[in-house]
């Protein structure tokens, strides 16, 4: 075998649903580029106001200094009724409702803000605020939690791996949502240039206001009897996320935001697949992660058959692995290139993305500094050129889209369904083309069948035509002529499958951007709609340090040392 | 109304499309719409009386008749095609000075410009009925009143920086956003019972 540089993967490979749908969090997840950084640049973590009364109503603020400025999650809390609880986006009350403010508020900011964060959506924020969040309660984990710190004792260990957190956020809105300020005021914020960091942070402050939560309603009506929540088990709640298809679309509109995600990861696997050798202490760690793993695959509590179904055939391909890695030279002749072929010969997709996430861990050196290019901060990246000839343009389409050449459009099963916007509260959707009268209202989120209907357009034009010349004429296929030409320097920026066939599963899209994030226990509630953890394993603020900021993903499960 | 940037050029886009442009075309509205309201220019109000005029709009005969020919079929002709042409164009047109006949809301011209102008690193002035407006693409000198119905306006290149004038909000006139807002409307699927019970969730209680 030559020694030389492994190369980035073929896109064509990467850019398919099914493994998009198997990805795992890396060191390049959004969660722990924030950990890190905090813990690195020393922020301090204050709680300013913990006004709430007996029954659980009121407001609490929660403040993190970084080296330049404060950040202060104001957080409000409710006492909703049980009829009114949704996870949807048609949902108008909520457990919990947030909003990160860029500062520390005073008086008037609590006021203003009380009159408007918890009616989220049918409320107004200002550029002070940038984001807008709010949470519902697992109802059986809370009133176990409530109950068992009210009578004295610690909450079973066992009912918080069934749930694992005890709220879930049901929407985070950044980048301008309800009148907060748009990320591109962010832009000189060397905190905020990574993607989502303003989000993250939210979750990671929230998380420390849950906590604080469900001791302050033990104490209310345990009073003296009550107990503190063991740290330790703490530690193991992270914060749950509920998502339907609101977020399937992003990967779609953000073809160049998108692109550097997955071009950071690729870069960083390739790198540590071009690695001479490995020691012995690296290899040994990838092992431990990869068997702590297979550990959560086997005692993931998901109810979902998909989910069961992939559980069981990632804690095969673990066992497998770990084995492998057991029997084979780790040494030397680029050990980790070697492992990765032989799992894409021998493992399912999502155990090969696994590997490819976890061993990247031991390698920070290498991989950390790609955080920084995961951002998308060319405005201009939409820009048409004209100029191109037509030629070129059928070049570009044909090398990006010719799986989409390849399939028969006229086919109903190939465009069985349609993404489109209800007007009850504009909550995305996904409907049956032929079924319901939805086509007249369809989102531009199939690229595949617009390539097709574009590549057959051009056929008929001179291939020395500007492109101008061509859009002048077509105006209907603008949106696709743009969406090649990005893709032609954002060669991962193209989910490469039909996005609208009667067997596409959205929820392959919910868990790769969720596991950028570094979401973890992936539980689809339908094909539509997931939940996940954010956190779980992770120091809370006052507890934060460079030597927990990292690894504390692969603490769910057990208690940490 | 003070609003973000994001959620102008979400509105724009949507209201653009539910006049009748293409999705390709509404984004480039919803984008022209932003960077008007970045420069505190009437940006909202100018899309929202160009799509209440051509609604609903007939795109081949309000675009350019070709890349030699800028005038409309049907006049007036739409600065969002007009501009966005002249800017996927710009690299083959001559320097010349160039006139484009009957254009409505002309204002609208001036974030293409501003697009074409990054691009060749350069800056163009769009003159008309006492306008003259000038962009290097992050800033924008404007005297006289652009608030034009159909006016033929000449652009010409120059070579003048203009100091950055962007903002981070928008202003928008709250019977404008509602105009747009009524386009936009057009966009969205009346809802069934079937759609709110198939077309997002799942059937599994959110009280677990």
């Amino acid at each position: 075998m030559s020694a030389g540089a492994i190369p980035r993967r073929d896109p064509a490979r990467v850019m398919r649903l099914h493994r998009l749908g198997s990805l795992h969090q890396c060191r390049l997840s959004f969660m722990r580029q924030l950990t890190r950084r905090m813990a690195r640049e020393n922020w301090t973590f204050s709680r300013p106001v913990f006004n709430i009364d007996a029954h659980g109503v009121g407001h609490a603020v929660y403040s993190a200094k970084g080296p330049d400025r404060t950040y202060s999650l104001v957080a409000f809390a409710h006492d909703l009724p049980a009829d009114q609880r949704s996870d949807r986006v048609i949902a108008q009350a909520w457990d919990a409702t947030f909003t990160l403010f860029d500062g520390v508020p005073d008086a008037d900011d609590i006021a203003r803000l009380r009159a408007n964060v918890p009616l989220q959506e049918a409320g107004r924020v200002t550029a002070r605020e940038i984001s807008v969040s709010r949470a519902n309660r697992s109802v059986r984990l809370w009133a176990h939690f409530v109950e068992a710190l009210a009578a004295g004792h610690q909450p079973d260990p066992a009912r918080i791996d069934e749930v694992g957190y005890l709220m879930r956020t049901t929407a985070v809105y950044g980048s301008g949502k309800l009148g907060a300020a748009d990320r591109e005021a962010l832009a000189g914020r060397e905190e905020t240039q990574a993607p989502f960091q303003v989000e993250m942070l939210s979750v990671f402050l929230t998380r420390a206001f849950v906590r604080d939560l469900v001791e302050h309603m033990a104490r209310a009506r345990g009073g003296d009897a009550a107990v503190r929540l063991d740290p330790t088990l703490a530690r193991q709640l992270g914060i749950g996320n509920s998502t339907g298809l609101g977020m399937a679309p992003y990967l779609v509109n953000h073809p160049v935001l998108f692109n550097n995600w997955i071009m950071a990861r690729e870069e960083a696997i390739a790198r540590v697949r071009s690695l001479p050798t490995a020691t012995a202490k690296a290899v040994a760690q990838v092992r431990g992660l990869l068997a702590e793993m297979r550990a959560q695959a086997q005692t993931d509590p998901s109810q979902h058959p998909i989910q069961i179904e992939r559980n069981a055939a990632l804690a095969a391909d673990l066992s497998a692995l770990l084995a492998e890695m057991e029997a084979r030279d780790m040494a030397g002749d680029q050990p980790w290139n070697r492992l990765f072929l032989w799992a894409e010969q021998t493992l399912s997709d999502e155990g090969q993305e696994c590997l490819a996430s976890f061993m990247l861990e031991p390698y920070g050196d290498l991989v950390d500094g790609l955080g920084a290019c995961m951002a998308d901060a060319n405005a201009d990246a939409a820009r048409i050129d004209g100029a191109m000839p037509v030629a070129t343009l059928l070049d570009l389409l044909q090398g990006t889209y010719g799986w989409a050449l390849a399939l028969d459009w006229q086919a109903h099963e190939a465009q069985a369904r349609a993404w489109y916007v209800s007007e009850e509260k504009l909550e995305p959707r996904l409907g049956e083309r032929f079924d319901e009268p939805i086509a007249a209202y369809e989102q531009p989120l199939a690229p595949g069948r617009d390539a097709a209907a574009l590549a057959q357009a051009l056929a008929g034009w001179d291939g020395t035509t500007p492109v101008a010349a061509f859009l002048l004429k077509h105006p209907e296929h603008r949106h696709m002529v743009r969406r090649v030409q990005i893709s032609a320097h954002a060669p991962y920026g193209e989910i490469r499958d039909n996005t609208i066939s009667a067997e596409v599963l959205p929820i392959d899209m919910l868990r790769c951007k969720l596991s950028f994030f570094g979401a973890t226990r992936f539980d689809p509630r339908s094909d539509r709609w997931v939940r996940i953890c954010m956190y779980a394993g992770a120091p809370y603020p006052d507890g934060l340090t460079d030597d927990n900021a990292d690894l504390w993903v692969y603490d769910q499960t057990e208690a940490p040392a | 109304m003070i609003l973000s940037l994001n959620e102008v050029e979400a509105m724009a886009k949507k209201a653009a499309r539910g006049a009748g442009y293409s999705w390709g075309m509404a984004e480039e509205a919803g984008r022209a719409t932003r960077w008007l309201c970045a420069q505190s220019q009437p940006g909202g109000a100018a899309l929202a009386a160009l799509l209440t005029r051509l609604d609903p709009v007939d795109m081949d005969a309000r675009a350019p008749r070709s890349l030699d020919d800028w005038g409309a079929g049907d006049a007036p002709m739409c600065p969002l095609l007009a501009g966005a042409s002249f800017c996927d164009a710009v690299t083959l047109l001559p320097d010349a000075p160039l006139t484009m006949r009957a254009v409505a809301q002309p204002l609208l011209l001036l974030p293409f410009l501003a697009q074409a102008a990054r691009q060749g690193d350069t800056a163009f002035s769009l003159t008309f009925d006492g306008v003259m407006a000038t962009t290097d693409g992050q800033g924008l000198d404007i005297s006289g009143n652009p608030d034009a119905e159909t006016v033929d306006v000449v652009i010409t290149r120059s070579s003048v920086t203009c100091p950055d004038t962007s903002g981070t909000r928008a202003e928008i006139d709250a019977g404008d956003w509602d105009t747009l807002g009524r386009f936009a409307h057009r966009t969205y699927a009346p809802a069934t019972e079937a759609s709110r019970r198939l077309g997002a969730g799942t059937d599994l209680s959110d009280n677990d």
